[in-house]
């Protein structure tokens, strides 16, 4: 009789480990092609891994790509509902904004990622207080504006050019936030606008005998056209600082923030916590800190530039002789 | 499955109002006009600022948009006629110039239509009847009046003369017409249906971005093609309804590039890719290849 218990027991307990254990369907979508979103992609699936949620096992992923195209933006949203995904992770202010619409009101949660200012683009109603976002929430990658220029400032800049695309919604909000906060650092800005990677190597030299520091933001295209600004930076001697640190070895003098791939494990921790029961509504934006500075030598000595001490000790790696070192805490 | 398809023909009709748009130019008028990347976001920008900085009735923001497109057209037009550009020229100038217009209009990169009205939000939240197909039946009554109201035009002494003018401007000098009138007219009456076009997609949308329009002459060239591959009739009724037809088509074959692609081991980058493959499979359905050996005049 008590055998007979047991064993309707552990078979109950099977099955409803069996029902709840449907694996979660996720989609997780980007705008365009960039090795940036690519990144944030990685690490969302590779943290949730890491978080006990593997593909095929506990989760699916359906991975959409809108190729740069709006349309597209707004059909794989509309797929992602037909398909009845459970959690959608957007990358991108296109992509985020597409998927925010179809999704209005719905009880799926959306998690953005790589948005710069989620608030001005009504992603959400504030970044502090969640109670009004409804079914959204997610991850900013803000960098410190001021910080960076702070440094630039450090070793000697007064004008900083501005190489960016206004085509890209985190660009625009990064460089009006550059030109807001560098007259109190004593600083002026020159702006040099690139709208495609084919017209970045124009915009660096057009800023060639006009400024004596030159700053990128995380701007895709730029970034992606990186070597153009590196070559004219060089050339006319300045310092150039980019606030993607996986550019170090492309020869910027100098790489501030964090990576993109780390953005995607932090995404990864958020999704995580709506898979474990809380609302979006319950969880204010994400904004990423623990920017890290990072120091290229070998430019540095091609520039004739010596980095200040308080500089190379805050710096987390150095890049000399060829090769990326990084700090032993 | 059903949801699925009323959002593809959704955007087939949204689309489908600028593709009838670039028939007019490029068909009748034989104008390849590149502008079209270019008003079709003024449309949009012209749509979405004014609904959110300005307060304005997202109904009345439309007619805005589609004279704004028609002000572009008419810039391109002249381009032309007056100062003697070469139209592929003219086209491409007004496509680089409407870029930093655009980007004045909207003032940044992107506009977020998430909190304000929208036409298209009041349709298929309006109608509780009609339920998810509330919006799919208003766009198909809209588009067709559209297209009636073209088909109308185009039957008229000067939509005779703008086809004629396509057809063969010197003889339409002798005739007394003016083809530099009708080419102005025309361009300014195909940008203001794309730009009316990008301005309800924004609204559809949610937002409207600075590079939604890249690519617009691409598929609308796409739908009036295989529009005219499927439906090989010279009388416009047919030649526009033919347009609408392809961009339906055009947006099935993305749907299906993204739904199913995946099934035959293709990743999320191909989806162009499968797009062409599926058009093309659908062009080269039995009979329709003879037809299109016999050669149609295309412009």
């Amino acid at each position: 009789m008590k055998r007979i218990g047991l064993v309707v027991a552990l078979v109950g307990l099977m099955l409803a480990v069996a029902a709840g254990a449907a694996p979660v369907k996720i989609g997780i979508c980007q705008i365009v092609e960039h090795p940036a979103l690519d990144a944030v992609r990685q690490g969302v699936i590779d943290a949730l891994k890491d978080a006990g949620y593997s593909e095929g096992v506990n989760v699916e992923y359906v991975i959409a790509n809108a190729q740069g195209d709006m349309s597209n933006a707004a059909i794989i949203a509309q797929n992602f509902r037909a398909q009845g995904v459970n959690l959608v992770v957007a990358i991108g202010t296109g992509m985020a904004l597409a998927v925010a619409e179809v999704y209005r009101g719905a009880e799926t949660p959306v998690v953005f990622s790589a948005i710069t200012d989620p608030v001005s683009y009504a992603l959400v109603k504030s970044a502090t207080d969640p109670s009004e976002n409804g079914n959204i929430t997610g991850v900013s990658d803000l960098i410190d504006v001021a910080a960076d220029l702070a440094i630039l400032k450090e070793i000697g800049a007064k004008r900083v050019g501005i190489v960016y695309n206004p085509g890209e919604p985190n660009s625009d909000v990064l460089t009006k936030t550059a030109k807001q906060v560098a007259p109190g650092l004593g600083l002026s800005i020159v702006e040099a606008v690139a709208d495609s990677t084919a017209n970045v190597p124009l915009a660096a030299q057009s800023l060639l005998g006009r400024v004596d520091a030159i700053f990128v933001t995380t701007d895709n295209t730029v970034v992606s056209a990186i070597d153009a600004v590196v070559a004219v930076a060089i050339d006319a001697k300045v310092p150039f600082l980019v606030a993607d640190p996986t550019s170090l070895k492309f020869g910027p003098a100098i790489a501030a923030g964090f990576d993109y791939y780390e953005h995607g494990k932090i995404t990864a921790g958020v999704v995580a916590r709506i898979l474990r029961g809380e609302r979006p509504n319950q969880i204010p934006v994400t904004y990423v800190t623990g920017s890290q500075v990072h120091l290229n030598l070998d430019t540095a000595a091609k520039i004739g530039l010596t980095f200040p001490q308080s500089l190379v000790d805050k710096a987390a790696s150095i890049y000399y002789g060829g090769h990326e070192w990084e700090k032993v805490q | 499955m059903v949801l699925l398809l009323i959002h593809v023909a959704e955007q087939g009709l949204l689309y489908g109002m600028a593709a009838l748009g670039i028939f007019i130019s490029y068909r009748i008028l034989c104008f390849p006009d590149l502008t079209v990347d270019g008003s079709f976001v003024t449309g949009a920008a012209i749509a979405s600022s004014l609904v959110v900085s300005g307060g304005v009735n997202p109904a009345v923001t439309l007619v805005l948009a589609f004279l704004a497109g028609a002000l572009a057209g008419t810039v391109t037009g002249l381009l032309h006629t007056r100062l003697g550009i070469a139209d592929l020229l003219a086209g491409v100038l007004s496509m680089i110039m409407l870029y930093s217009i655009n980007l004045r209009i909207m003032g940044r990169p992107s506009i977020s239509l998430l909190r304000v009205e929208t036409v298209t939000r009041g349709i298929s939240e309006g109608i509780p009847l009609l339920g998810s197909a509330a919006l799919l039946v208003v766009l198909t009554g809209a588009v067709l009046v559209t297209k009636l109201l073209l088909d109308f035009f185009l039957r008229t002494e000067v939509g005779l003369a703008l086809r004629a003018t396509g057809d063969n401007p010197r003889m339409v000098t002798a005739q007394g017409i003016d083809p530099r009138r009708m080419k102005v007219l025309g361009l300014a009456l195909s940008n203001g249906l794309v730009a009316l076009s990008g301005a309800l997609v924004a609204q559809y949308s949610g937002f409207a971005d600075i590079g939604m329009g890249v690519g617009t002459i691409v598929t609308g060239l796409a739908a009036v093609i295989i529009g005219g591959a499927l439906i090989r009739s010279r009388r416009v009724g047919w030649m526009t309804a033919g347009v609408l037809l392809g961009s339906l088509l055009y947006r099935l074959a993305v749907m299906i590039a993204l739904r199913f692609g995946y099934a035959i081991g293709f990743q999320a980058s191909d989806v162009k890719l499968v797009t062409s493959l599926v058009v093309i499979i659908a062009l080269v359905v039995p009979g329709i290849r003879e037809r299109l050996s016999k050669g149609a005049k295309t412009c």
